[in-house]
């Protein structure tokens, strides 16, 4: 469900902290699902249980998350199901810099950067 | 705050007019998982052996769980496992063997977790140990080590010979023993991306100096690479602030500064009159500018 990348410049805590704004900000996490135990995440990428407690206790202080007892970290219920659309975008925005700065460095333009952006979007209409 | 479970205070090591450590305080506390970087010669495994009180320092001093390291009790020892870079193996025994004679000498020996583990690293125990390859005779050292649950566990280049598969059910090991949040975990390894995995926290041995000491997302928030682009050609000694290295381009220059703080991107971007952005670094790039 995540992608974590330890040798990433940045920290893994933050990565899935950012992966799991993103997917409650766009609705693919619901609020009331539960997320994997802290074990488990940390068993299946072989990384510190340590960093995924982290961002888990981030989030959880940013009332994304709400700790149950004895259960794992669940969506927390919000009042709107999905954050406005410029906290969204602005989440992007970070990618989006990433991206056109790749696209500069390979000398192309805008146009054609739109383009294979709209080519992308339609292979990954799931 | 707990107790720290190691803690070193000003040690110096000589060995002749070599300086082999250089004023190092630190401290290792419950539930910490330190990886130990460093260059060959830098001074990694002095460093572990004399915060374990295998030579008395020059200067300073290390305790373990409360005690002098150069006079622990029976008890104490019993808590710490070591794994020396060059394994202490009896090369002609067989595995199974060497573990009787190892968990002999410990009372408390985990029979059920050491069975466990040798059957899930597949670890030979019916040849002789002069016949097994490197990555086996380390899997059985490292078995060694830990059979006895050790509450401090040190470890001079666990994996170097392991194949990445082993390597990834080490790892997983470590954090079934941090995960008791009363024992601790001290590894040295050339494997950066094992110590970004594993560690919460890193030190970086240099020239018998711990050089950087904290925190791996610390370090990793902290050391960046600015790529500034301005409107005009900058000069030649381009002053960066907190900068380890300075590479100038024309109007642009690359600089890998330390202590990076997020806030200071727009102040510094409207004094070069240009632009800013901020590139993150591994823990191995980060490692190659330190060392510059």
């Amino acid at each position: 469900m995540f992608v974590l990348n330890p040798t990433s410049g940045t920290p893994i805590y933050r990565q899935l902290v950012e992966q799991i704004r993103r997917l409650i900000a766009g609705g693919q996490l619901a609020a009331g699902t539960e997320l994997p135990s802290v074990r488990e995440l940390a068993e299946r990428h072989t990384v510190n249980p340590m960093t995924i407690s982290k961002a888990y206790a981030l989030l959880e202080g940013e009332g994304l998350l709400e700790r149950q007892r004895g259960k794992p970290m669940r969506v927390a219920a919000r009042r709107r199901n999905q954050a406005p659309l410029a906290q969204r975008l602005e989440r992007l925005e970070p990618a989006a810099a990433e991206l056109v700065l790749a696209a500069r460095q390979l000398e192309i333009g805008k146009k054609e950067l739109l383009a294979l952006v709209g080519d992308e979007w339609e292979k990954k209409d799931v | 705050m707990s107790e720290p479970i190691v803690s070193a205070r000003d040690v110096t090591k000589l060995f002749g007019s070599k300086t082999a450590l250089d004023g190092v305080s630190a401290d290792v506390f419950p539930g910490d998982i330190i990886g130990v970087l460093g260059k060959n010669g830098a001074g990694k495994t002095t460093l572990l052996e004399t915060l374990l009180g295998f030579s008395p320092p020059n200067r300073g001093s290390v305790a373990v769980f409360g005690e002098d390291a150069l006079a622990m009790s029976a008890q104490t020892k019993a808590r710490i496992g070591f794994l020396p870079q060059l394994d202490e193996l009896f090369g002609m025994l067989n595995g199974k063997q060497h573990l009787a004679i190892v968990s002999a000498f410990h009372a408390d020996w985990d029979r059920a977790l050491v069975e466990r583990l040798i059957a899930e690293w597949s670890v030979p125990l019916k040849q002789r140990i002069d016949s097994l390859s490197v990555g086996e005779r380390q899997k059985l050292a490292v078995l060694s080590a830990l059979g006895h649950r050790p509450d401090l566990l040190v470890l001079d280049e666990p994996v170097a010979s392991l194949d990445p598969i082993a390597r990834r059910q080490f790892l997983r090991q470590l954090f079934a023993i941090a995960e008791n949040e009363d024992r601790a975990v001290l590894f040295s390894s050339h494997i950066v991306s094992d110590l970004e995995r594993a560690a919460n926290k890193v030190w970086i041995v240099k020239d018998g100096r711990l050089h950087w000491q904290g925190y791996l997302d610390t370090l990793k928030e902290s050391v960046v690479r600015l790529h500034i682009r301005a409107r005009s050609v900058l000069p030649r000694d381009l002053a960066v602030p907190n900068a380890l290295a300075t590479r100038v381009d024309g109007n642009t220059a690359i600089a890998t500064v330390a202590q990076w703080q997020p806030s200071e991107a727009d102040a510094l971007a409207k004094r070069f009159d240009g632009s800013l952005d901020v590139e993150s670094l591994g823990l191995e790039d980060i490692f190659l500018e330190l060392h510059r």
